[in-house]
């Protein structure tokens, strides 16, 4: 008895599943009437088959089924929140407004606040005859015109050495009146509220994005 | 169940028509994924995988037979799983004497192969057939699994494997006496059911 070649053991696998063409089928056919080989091969592929065939199935072990966040669908944003959102923003937004404008309003207070203690310095160290204007050799046209800040004026002619441009003098750092000028409570109450909105806004997705998965796994569960 | 409805939802981002679609072929799915890799966990992982791999690539479905197109995918995550092991193989922890030596107990030094009582004993048929397949290399495991376990003909065999008809006859061919030549080792194991019973009727 010969042992099949491989291209029979092909041909007789494919007869097995009715793949050969009608020739090729007639062929092996006449063949197998001749070839005991073949027959024994033919019925060992047809018990690999059949065992094969009736492997037990088995059950899945759990359910496969896709819950949204497996699949990629993201949880559906609720309307308030990019309304809060947008009012947040504008929130924020009046917020640093109204920082510069109390921030610009302060530079321009800080600049004129010399000009504005002009008049009491000079009445008290010029015109009441203190200590600068007694001592000091009578200033430039300049130099009157040019306010003298308030430290200069208490410290006296000492801290400034004679000729040097009171220009050159920082600006009252510690004016009692240029600190004094008051924070806009606005800038609290736009900071407060931009971040309530923001906190808002998280809280109310947070909220739904923990239902919406609550929502799905029971679904899925159920 | 109207699949060509179902499917078309699901393409639109109808979450519950692809479950429904998931029930019915969960199983199929499954035991593709049990037989290719011979692990229960890694299969349930495969088998998740391949399903959210379907969802996402729903829409480059394009008609046919959807269960081959779904078997493509538990295929194709088969496989990725049969690299990552390859890449990254794992072995287990062996309990070891005070010198670091293997400890020498019955379990591990029991043939994995085992006789064929001891098979019988502990795995059926299920087991003999499921030894058997891990035995054939990957692509002829496939291809048997696909053909003759989940009874595709060639043509979708070949279509899932992106492989030419005449290789999947031949490598079925090879898988199905090399399958036979294991399954006569297992002799008596084989209950008579099993024994030539198609023999008869073709």
């Amino acid at each position: 008895m010969n042992t099949p070649s491989f291209h029979d053991v092909e041909q007789l696998s494919a007869y097995l599943d009715g793949q050969l063409s009608q020739a090729e089928k007639t062929r092996l056919e006449t063949r197998l009437q001749l070839d005991p080989s073949l027959v024994a091969t033919l019925a060992d592929l047809r018990q690999a088959r059949s065992i094969l065939r009736r492997t037990p199935r088995r059950r899945s072990p759990r359910s496969f089924t896709l819950t949204p966040i497996m699949a990629g669908i993201k949880p559906p944003v609720p309307r308030a929140v990019p309304a809060l959102g947008w009012a947040s923003a504008a929130a924020m937004v009046l917020f640093v407004l109204t920082l510069g404008t109390n921030i610009l309003g302060q530079i321009s207070f800080g600049a004129n606040a010399p000009m504005l203690s002009a008049a009491p310095i000079t009445s008290e160290g010029y015109g009441l005859g203190g200590g600068p204007a007694a001592t000091q050799p009578p200033a430039s046209d300049n130099s009157q015109v040019l306010p003298t800040p308030e430290p200069n004026t208490l410290t006296g002619p000492e801290a400034t050495p004679p000729g040097e441009s009171r220009l050159a003098q920082p600006p009252a750092p510690s004016s009692t009146k240029a600190s004094s000028q008051p924070v806009s409570i606005w800038i609290y109450v736009w900071l407060g509220l931009a971040l309530i909105l923001i906190a808002g806004a998280l809280l109310i997705r947070l909220i739904s994005d923990r239902s919406f998965r609550r929502k799905a796994d029971s679904k899925r569960n159920s | 169940m109207d699949e060509p409805a179902l499917i078309r939802n699901a393409q639109h981002g109808d979450l519950d028509a692809f479950n429904t679609l998931v029930l019915a072929y969960q199983d199929i799915v499954y035991n593709t994924a049990l037989r290719i890799l011979g692990d229960e966990d890694l299969a349930a992982d495969a088998s998740q995988d391949a399903f959210i791999s379907a969802f996402r690539a729903l829409n480059s479905y394009r008609g046919g037979s959807f269960r081959a197109w779904l078997l493509r995918t538990v295929t194709n995550a088969c496989y990725d799983e049969l690299r990552r092991k390859q890449r990254h193989p794992t072995t287990p922890l062996e309990p070891e004497t005070e010198d670091g030596d293997e400890m020498e107990t019955p379990r591990w030094l029991a043939d994995p192969d085992g006789t064929p009582e001891d098979l019988l004993d502990k795995a059926e048929v299920e087991h003999a057939i499921q030894h058997c397949l891990e035995n054939l290399p990957t692509d002829f495991r496939t291809v048997v699994i696909l053909a003759d376990i989940q009874g595709l003909d060639y043509t979708e065999v070949a279509s899932i494997l992106k492989k030419p008809l005449g290789t999947v006859k031949s490598r079925l061919a090879r898988a199905r006496l090399r399958l036979r030549e294991c399954l006569q080792s297992f002799g008596e194991l084989l209950p008579s059911a099993f024994r030539l019973e198609e023999e008869r009727t073709v």
